[in-house]
């Protein structure tokens, strides 16, 4: 129950916090409302009238503070004395449509558009709840494709389509249209969590010499042992399957991920469709090319393991051609820099090599092999990984990427805001004439700071954005993909939701105080800019 | 005098004014009798007292009661208010005329 006196007591406590932060002219108004709340009939009235009264004297000290010498005498013009529109309309009417204007110009770039959308890919995680389902640009890809017997472009979507089923379909179709695509299927089967049987022996015709025509073998004995609960704990108990086919890994003459090839097909495509997302293009399947980290170590431990039996029986012959089988697949993955996890089972190998070496009085072999299994060749080749996969996360393409999603996030904010203005002035005017619109000053300031937040986050999502937009060109035009693992760490980064912490959480406290630091930036400017047109001299200001 | 452009309320608190020329009048009064919110009658009343179209004054009404703010038009509020009231007659008759179907 409600003491009856209690609105009447909280509107006099309400209407007095008002007045104590109203501006100095209006304190004669608040203290005017104030004694009039006694003379007002029913508690729960006193209690609106307060609210009213503390809304008028509430808009007063926040106008104060963006237009700190408004009361400064003035003598209007009839013509605009109830207007409310005041000596700040042109002026900010001017900034907020050349606001606008600007940032509109902005989005006729092809590459604005672009940095755009990338800014909302945050939000497309959020709002995006059926992630398996492939995007309209790609959905139209395919119908075009199929229409036309496109079979690149139907291996392109295959590559990234979220269903695993249809990849298969799609790579199925493309390698019937063209038979000489049979290496789609190793792409396609890297991704893959499910494969038809007959994909393996093919890649296996297709490029006998190629590991990784087994790998993929090994990873679907792997996959149907997963799918029917029954994996194995230990390496020696795999299915002689996958051990056969590891042993042909290692004994294979070359490791190709056909990352060279998917490139190029990957461009022409690009080409042909006008496809400028970046998205398509730098996703980790570029980088990453083999099915399965930990097949190969744990192969490789199984190898050391049994020469050792070996060595220790003393048939050190049998023994070396098994440590010789685990360097000479160390030296297949070697051109690929992200293969850097293999050099313990190389560096054990090498190191037992070199002791049977030295066992048998052949130091200079021994001296070699002590070389390659040297510790500071690993972490030497660990850092160029690092360095080349952005393990040691790029900060440049994070800042970019958190300036970009900042950006995109403002830009909704200041355009909701701004509409919402709009829609306010319109709707109060209750006319859509532009001269017959007559804005208040809080309408003006929002407008202002609203248009003037949506051009600096434009310009901002640009100029971040930019080298992104280079190192795209450049790759489809000439084919320089030099640049991409900084695209795809600046795509990583930009997924994340903002404030989520995702990927860097120990980072996103600074980001975030930079980024209050330039939005407070952006807002001292603008009043200083609004201050300036206020505090210039006009011709009307004195009579 | 050229005729600023007047909001439907500031119209409603200069006709309520014109009633009684002379008189001061109270806030609460006059929110009552134009049945405008305080929120949008004192804006009014303070747009009014800066054009000097409306002159205020603190009275004392009873002992151990803090004084009220009470207004009344100035000399020009009263014109305008005037000049308001004939326009809108004025506008109300040509309406009529127009939408009666009679003949002008």
């Amino acid at each position: 129950m409600i003491p009856p006196a209690l609105p009447r007591r909280v509107a006099a406590f309400l209407l007095q916090s008002a007045i104590s932060i109203a501006p100095r002219d209006t304190l004669d108004w608040g203290l005017a409302m104030l004694a009039e709340l006694r003379h007002v009939q029913g508690n729960w009235a006193a209690l609106l009238w307060s609210l009213g009264s503390a809304t008028v004297l509430a808009k007063h000290a926040l106008l104060s503070l963006i237009f700190p010498s408004r009361n400064r005498p003035t003598i209007p013009s009839g013509g605009d004395l109830f207007s409310k529109d005041g000596p700040m309309r042109r002026p900010a009417l001017a900034i907020t449509a050349a606001c606008l204007i600007a940032s509109l110009l902005f989005f006729v770039a092809p590459v604005f558009r672009q940095a755009f959308r990338v800014s909302l890919l945050p939000w497309q995680i959020v709002f995006q709840p059926d992630y398996r389902r492939l995007s309209p640009e790609l959905q139209s890809i395919v119908k075009k494709a199929e229409q036309d017997h496109d079979a690149e472009a139907l291996a392109f979507v295959a590559f990234r389509h979220p269903q695993s089923s249809e990849s298969v379909r799609l790579a199925d179709e493309a390698v019937r249209l063209d038979p000489n695509l049979i290496w789609v299927y190793a792409i396609v089967a890297v991704r893959a969590s499910s494969l038809p049987d007959r994909w393996v022996s093919t890649l296996e015709r297709f490029d006998p010499q190629n590991a990784l025509a087994h790998l993929i073998a090994a990873k679907k004995i792997d996959i149907d042992l997963v799918l029917r609960d029954n994996v194995p704990h230990r390496a020696e108990d795999e299915p002689p399957a996958w051990q056969s086919a590891m042993a042909a890994a290692f004994k294979s003459a070359k490791l190709d991920t056909y990352s060279s090839q998917r490139k190029a097909l990957d461009r022409r495509v690009l080409l042909r469709y006008h496809l400028g997302d970046p998205a398509l293009i730098a996703d980790n399947a570029w980088f990453y090319g083999l099915p399965s980290l930990s097949d190969a170590d744990r192969y490789a431990e199984l190898i050391l393991a049994s020469a050792q039996v070996l060595e220790a029986r003393g048939d050190t012959k049998a023994a070396s051609e098994k440590y010789l089988a685990i360097a000479h697949f160390g030296q297949l993955l070697s051109p690929d820099v992200s293969a850097w996890w293999f050099y313990e089972p190389t560096e054990q190998a090498y190191t037992r090599l070199a002791a049977l070496a030295a066992k048998s009085s052949r130091p200079e072999e021994a001296a070699f092999y002590a070389f390659l299994a040297d510790p500071k060749r690993r972490t030497e080749a660990q850092e160029s990984s690092f360095r080349h996969r952005g393990f040691r996360s790029n900060q440049v393409a994070r800042w970019d990427a958190d300036l970009a999603r900042r950006s995109g996030a403002v830009m909704l904010l200041s355009g909701a805001l701004l509409l919402a203005t709009l829609f306010a002035v319109f709707l109060r005017s209750r006319l859509l004439r532009l001269s017959s619109l007559r804005p208040g000053r809080l309408a003006i300031a929002l407008g202002v700071s609203s248009s003037a937040g949506f051009f600096v986050s434009s310009v901002i999502l640009r100029l971040s954005y930019q080298p992104y937009a280079e190192v795209l060109q450049h790759f489809i035009r000439y084919g320089d993909n030099t640049g991409l693992t900084n695209l795809r760490d600046f795509l990583g980064h930009a997924y994340a939701p903002i404030g989520s912490g995702w990927l860097t959480p120990e980072q996103d406290y600074l980001s975030y105080f930079w980024f209050a630091v330039i939005v407070l930036c952006a807002l001292a400017l603008l009043v200083a800019v609004l201050r300036y047109f206020q505090s210039r001299p006009r011709a009307n200001a004195t009579i | 005098m050229k005729t600023p452009r007047l909001s439907p309320q500031t119209l409603r608190v200069l006709e309520q004014f014109a009633e009684r020329p002379t008189a001061w009048r109270y806030g609460y009064e006059l929110s009552s009798e134009t049945g405008l919110k305080s929120g949008t009658l004192y804006p009014i009343l303070m747009r009014l007292a800066k054009y000097s179209l409306l002159e205020t004054k603190w009275v004392m009404t009873e002992d151990g009661v803090p004084p009220r703010h009470t207004y009344r038009l100035t000399a020009n509020g009263m014109e305008l208010a005037r000049a308001k009231q004939t326009t809108s007659r004025s506008g109300v008759r040509v309406r009529r005329t127009a939408f009666s179907g009679s003949k002008a």
